[in-house]
């Protein structure tokens, strides 16, 4: 080969083809998946607790896919396209260092728990990994009214003060709620 | 007395040295700060705690870790190779050399303003290997697209009649990422279920049709001059070419087995993968083949050990690659560390090894100043002995994460399972990271630094040049 241009366009026009063919198309089909009956979007606060989900990374860690396999029964159902309609950024992800979180919302329904365990982790389960968010919280000597304090078991809590749930905590704990999986039946 | 074939020095314009050279340099800030953050990383899993802080967490910087490790350090390096390589094999300097600064530049703003927006949060929904918002690749993109115009202009205007293999790889590499940059970027098709199409195929292409086909050029260039010897096989290489062209685009849905993906989808990945032993074992024995019998000069060299380690890499890591794509081993493996030890045995074993090979053999040719014999020897073996210790251990702790998971037992046994081989894991990054500082120093002596009296000793007479 000693044509330079023939080489770039043809080897462009055939990758060009598999852009489309293996991305375009079925992005563009899959897209308009349906979502499974009763899902609905999420709320403002949900949303805002997503954000900051995809901000701290969250899914590097977390799948949301429950595969069709046995050692996959605990965390759900198998996951169905229709689970993901208003799934956008995705978040599926790639790596389980910690546990899926498909049906965490049913699964683990208590607002005081999930706030434990995002200032620290270890507070409730002593061999996990997980960072700690503690700037999802504040401590303050006292709590005004209204604010959410998070009732930490001794040797976790600071020595002054209390910890209280900043709106990114209370949103992101929403959000975690929110994750329930619906029953399938009517969609096949 | 042994002279090797690599003190020659080749008749290089002034300003091309100093275009490969900044190339390499700027390459190596980016691999010290990214594998600094990998290192940080990794005694995250054994201590947890430490460094709890926004910027400092794991979350932020694992994208900052991959994405300047990808387009910082291995894009640079391959492409400031790829440059010189496209030059020497068209008989004539680098063409376009504005265009060759120009897209360092961008590189290097792409890269900065990356780390700045994923160390703030601000990522484009953690889609792996695109974590960058759209502004920021678009930075990445025009990088590419002025190097690759530099490129194009150097092998359009050679005046040697063949275009040499290395250029169909490396010029291949700039065109699909720019038709791949656009595809991943454009969000009407990505909602939902559509993303996880898109990233399948997007993430797989980044690696496979970028650093693949940049490492494989450059490395038919480097190794037929290191062995002073012919490549094996012309034809093979253009098979390689075509058939890397060809399989590559489709096995990206093998990330996302067992998905709401359409199982035919996934299926058609994994035969795919399967058809991927094609390219690599033609380009592995290909290489394999032109260093027969050459293994005392293998020995004797200070580049080819990287070569011969990159390639022996890229046939494992691929190799695995294929295999992992089975359904049957993916109930394991998938979704554990056993992955994570897979892509830094090829984005590391075989394509962070075969840019240090390239340089190492082409570099001291442009400059006339070779690295330090000992330097190099500590380099090359605390990188391998540490990449080979960290894809071990993480290949053995994933697999006990997996096996933990199918045993039904509670999650946090696949976490204590694994703990002692992150543990590893972490001694093994310390190593790579060491064999970087130590790298870091013998780009200094191949570049800026002082000329030492072995290379003047054992350097041929360098041809007068038309300064």
């Amino acid at each position: 080969m000693n044509n330079v241009w023939v080489l770039v366009i043809a080897a462009g026009a055939i990758y060009g083809c598999f852009c489309i063919l293996m991305g375009v198309a079925p992005g563009m089909i899959l897209s308009h998946t349906p979502p499974v009956a009763g899902l609905k979007p999420l709320t403002a606060a949900e949303a805002r607790g997503r954000d900051v989900y995809v901000a701290e990374g969250c899914s590097y860690c977390h799948t949301q896919n429950v595969r069709p396999l046995v050692q996959d029964k605990v965390f759900g159902r198998p996951s169905v396209g229709g689970d993901y309609a208003y799934d956008t950024p995705q978040l599926l992800g790639t790596e389980r260092t910690g546990p899926d979180l498909s049906n965490i919302g049913a699964r683990q329904p208590s607002d005081v728990w999930q706030y434990i365990h995002l200032y620290d982790p270890r507070a409730l389960v002593h061999e996990s990994i997980m960072p700690r968010y503690t700037w999802l919280f504040q401590v303050r000597p006292s709590a005004s009214a209204g604010e959410i304090t998070v009732p930490l078991p001794p040797g976790y809590a600071p020595a002054n003060g209390v910890v209280i749930a900043t709106q990114q905590a209370q949103d992101l704990v929403a959000y975690l709620k929110s994750l329930k999986q619906l029953p399938l039946g009517t969609v096949k | 007395m042994s002279v090797s074939v690599e003190l020659l020095r080749d008749n290089v314009e002034p300003e091309d040295v100093a275009l490969f050279s900044t190339f390499t340099i700027s390459a190596t800030a980016w691999l010290l700060f990214s594998t600094a953050v990998g290192v940080l990383l990794s005694f995250k899993f054994p201590y947890p705690d430490w460094a709890t802080n926004p910027a400092l967490s794991f979350g932020r910087l694992r994208a900052i870790h991959t994405n300047d490790a990808f387009y910082g350090w291995a894009s640079v390096a391959l492409s400031g190779a790829a440059l010189y390589v496209a030059s020497r094999t068209s008989g004539i300097p680098v063409a376009g050399k504005r265009f060759a600064w120009g897209g360092l530049a961008l590189f290097n703003i792409a890269a900065i303003l990356g780390t700045i927006t994923l160390d703030m949060g601000i990522n484009n929904g953690d889609q792996e290997y695109r974590e960058w918002v759209w502004w920021v690749t678009a930075v990445f993109l025009l990088a590419v697209i002025f190097t690759f115009t530099a490129l194009l202009t150097t092998v359009a205007k050679r005046v040697e009649r063949e275009i040499y293999i290395s250029n169909w790889y490396t010029l291949g590499a700039f065109v699909f990422t720019i038709l791949l940059g656009i595809t991943a970027y454009i969000p009407v098709y990505q909602r939902g279920l559509g993303q996880v199409a898109v990233q399948a195929f997007y993430m797989h292409n980044a690696v496979g049709m970028w650093f693949t086909f940049l490492a494989l050029g450059v490395t038919y260039y480097a190794l037929p001059k290191l062995l002073n010897r012919p490549i094996y096989s012309y034809a093979l290489g253009v098979l390689g070419f075509w058939t890397n062209l060809f399989f590559y685009p489709v096995i990206g849905a093998h990330h996302y087995e067992f998905t709401p993906l359409p199982w035919w989808f996934q299926t058609l990945a994994i035969v795919f993968s399967v058809g991927m032993l094609v390219p690599v074992w033609a380009g592995t024995g290909n290489f394999f083949l032109t260093m027969r019998w050459q293994w005392e000069t293998v020995r004797r060299s200070y580049a080819l050990p990287f070569i011969v380690v990159g390639v022996a890499y890229y046939f494992l890591g691929s190799t695995q690659g294929t295999v992992e794509a089975l359904r049957s081993l993916q109930t394991i493996w998938h979704l554990t560390n056993y992955t994570v030890g897979h892509s830094h045995a090829t984005m590391y074993g075989f394509i962070t090894f075969i840019a240090w090979g390239a340089i190492y053999a082409l570099l001291p040719r442009a400059t006339g100043k070779r690295p330090p014999v000992l330097a190099t020897g500590l380099h090359f073996w605390l990188a391998t002995v540490g990449v080979t210790a960290y894809v071990v251990f993480l290949s053995v702790g994933g697999t006990e994460q997996g096996l933990a998971w199918a045993a039904g037992d509670p999650f946090i046994a696949s976490v204590e399972a694994a703990a002692p081989y992150w543990a590893g894991r972490a001694v093994a990054g310390l190593f790579m990271f060491l064999a970087h500082v130590i790298f870091a120093y013998n780009v200094f002596m191949m570049t800026v630094g002082p000329s030492r009296e072995s290379d003047r000793y054992e350097r041929r007479p360098a041809p007068v040049q038309s300064t």
